[in-house]
């Protein structure tokens, strides 16, 4: 973890995911990433506070030669954002705790352990392409040399090494959504959140943006990413966990402040997750179950 | 949108946005200076000089050697302004971009208070700290500009959005380099657009400060001698050097920041 050695992570690499369903079902290994009751309030203008999360949690376990892909779904207002916040070192929980493994055990994180893909993908707009890359890797303390071999080898796997040297600016939208991953990747860890990335794209997109992700995160059996995110079928397409986050409601049908998990979907149980074709999973019939679920009982709930 | 762009098309001089192309908006300026020039020769104001005896103002002033002629204090003006602008960018980057630290954020809104009182108020200040002549004309149009460069460029700071902050903390970056990849590095380009926006402002302190200060000439001083000798068309024909002066240094300006700043021009036409 964050060690910098200049090793570009590549599919056929020693820690590569073996592609595929799990033949011989799922090992949860040790604990990456814990989420423990945490609480985030907000003082309000008037004075009052605004409960946003209440007693969150969850973890996240590393799946045997398997990289780890949950999403975090829920309506707007759910407190995703929040959430990602915290989880990004960006926030401090109000009360509860937020741990990364070090390698050994957990520990608070810290911000910069986890990458953050925003979802407006801002980018350095005074670097090009390339120095977009390169430079997060020089500041982590990576050899010049070895930040350029590492960018130059992204841009290639990636299909941008025509946009090298371009401005952030001249980048159409799914090239500009690349760079900033890959930006994320330059910096040696396994942790990264994507807010919102299939936000605003037609579905052939949204399919490329799957693919993509997959692609990236199958990588390294470390690689953990947490997808925030509203749309029920790419989150069910591209997971291998899901977490519904949403408020309880009372008696009356109002919803009490403060979003926690209100539903878990382990899709390795049901055998959904890790299929190399994005397409027939969707036919299968409890994806379409558990779509269906999801979109008409469960989220009118939250 | 208009379907078609013509490089030469006046079609859209009237339209909300239209676009016309170079050659267009070329002529628009000839059309517009060539108005202005027609105003002046018919003259309605008595008390402006006409265009012939400024020409022959340019020419008697052009004549005179040493101190009292055009191309020494000219010159001399010049100096000062350059250096001026050179002393109060620099100082009012330092100023600006130092206002990320709390400590200092409240030294940075007195700055920015002092542009509201005229610079030549301080003169007795100034002249206690420094020798009267050249290094009190610089230091006086250095704090003067720099009063308003700093509010100019402080804005432009407290305009970086959060997110680009939070990009660079995710990313592991320290203070330094946040500071560096945040702050300094992608608003450099703005810097120069500030620097041009408020060398305006320099022009407007000059003639003030060298009238203050005549011992060398310069174009505020001559202005100074050639109003209370009511000679109207050698103050105008002064006038004229300056506004040709600040065009081209707007034009510097331009050009510079094309040159350093590539992808800032791209961006603005993005």
């Amino acid at each position: 973890m964050n060690d910098n050695q200049p090793q570009p992570e590549t599919a056929k690499g020693d820690n590569a995911c073996i592609e595929g369903p799990l033949v011989n079902g799922v090992t949860l290994l040790e604990p990456l990433l814990t989420l423990e009751d945490v609480c985030k309030e907000f003082l309000m203008n008037d004075g009052t506070t605004f409960v946003a999360l209440k007693n969150l949690s969850f973890t996240i376990k590393n799946i045997k030669d398997k990289p780890q892909i949950v999403s975090l779904l829920g309506p707007s207002g759910a407190g995703k954002t929040t959430a990602l916040r915290l989880i990004a070192g960006l926030d401090a929980p109000t009360s509860g705790c937020v741990l990364i493994t070090n390698g050994k055990g957990l520990r608070a994180v810290e911000i910069g352990d986890v990458g953050v893909v925003f979802q407006k993908y801002p980018l350095f707009e005074d670097l090009n392409v390339l120095n977009n890359l390169m430079v997060p890797a020089l500041n982590a303390g990576m050899s010049k040399a070895a930040a350029k071999e590492k960018a130059l080898h992204y841009l290639d796997e990636f299909d941008l090494v025509k946009q090298g040297l371009a401005w952030p600016v001249q980048l159409s939208g799914g090239q500009r959504q690349r760079v900033a991953i890959l930006q994320q990747l330059m910096k040696e860890r396994h942790f990264i959140i994507l807010d919102e990335p299939f936000s605003g794209l037609d579905p052939v997109n949204i399919m490329n943006v799957i693919k993509l992700i997959s692609r990236i995160a199958n990588q390294h059996t470390l690689n953990t990413f947490i997808i925030i995110t509203h749309d029920i079928t790419s989150a069910l397409a591209i997971s291998n966990h899901i977490y519904l986050l949403g408020r309880e409601r009372n008696e009356e049908g109002k919803a009490i402040p403060g979003s926690r998990v209100m539903k878990e979907y382990d899709l390795m149980q049901e055998g959904i997750a890790f299929h190399t074709n994005l397409a027939e999973a969707e036919d299968l019939p409890r994806f379409a179950e558990i779509r269906k679920e999801i979109k008409l009982i469960e989220f009118p709930k939250l | 949108m208009p379907e078609k762009t013509s490089k030469t098309s006046f079609r859209h001089i009237l339209t909300v946005y239209g676009q016309v192309g170079a050659l267009a908006r070329s002529s628009l300026l000839l059309i517009w200076l060539a108005l202005f020039l027609l105003v002046w020769f018919i003259n309605p104001i008595p008390s402006l000089p006409n265009p012939f005896e400024v020409v022959q103002a340019f020419g008697k002033m052009y004549n005179t050697q040493g101190s009292g002629g055009l191309v020494y204090n000219v010159y001399t003006t010049l100096k000062l302004n350059l250096v001026g602008l050179l002393y109060s960018a620099l100082l009012s980057l330092l100023i600006s971009y130092l206002s990320i630290l709390p400590i200092l954020q409240p030294f940075n809104k007195i700055v920015q208070w002092l542009r509201y009182i005229p610079i030549i108020g301080f003169y007795l200040v100034f002249l206690t700290l420094f020798t009267i002549g050249w290094p009190m004309k610089v230091a006086m149009l250095t704090a003067g500009m720099s009063f308003f460069l700093v509010t100019s460029m402080t804005a432009v700071i407290e305009s970086i959005p959060n997110l680009k902050y939070e990009l660079a903390r995710v990313l592991g970056y320290n203070d330094w380099q946040v500071f560096y990849s945040v702050v300094v590095r992608p608003n450099l380009p703005q810097m120069i657009d500030m620097v041009a926006q408020n060398a305006a402002m320099g022009w407007v302190m000059i003639p003030m400060i060298e009238a203050s200060n005549r011992t060398e000439g310069g174009i505020g001083a001559q202005l100074f001698a050639y109003n209370a000798t009511n000679q109207l068309a050698e103050v105008y024909a002064y006038l004229i050097i300056i506004g040709v002066i600040a065009i081209l240094e707007d034009g510097l300006f331009v050009l510079l920041k094309r040159l350093l700043f590539p992808y800032s021009v791209i961006a603005e036409r993005a």
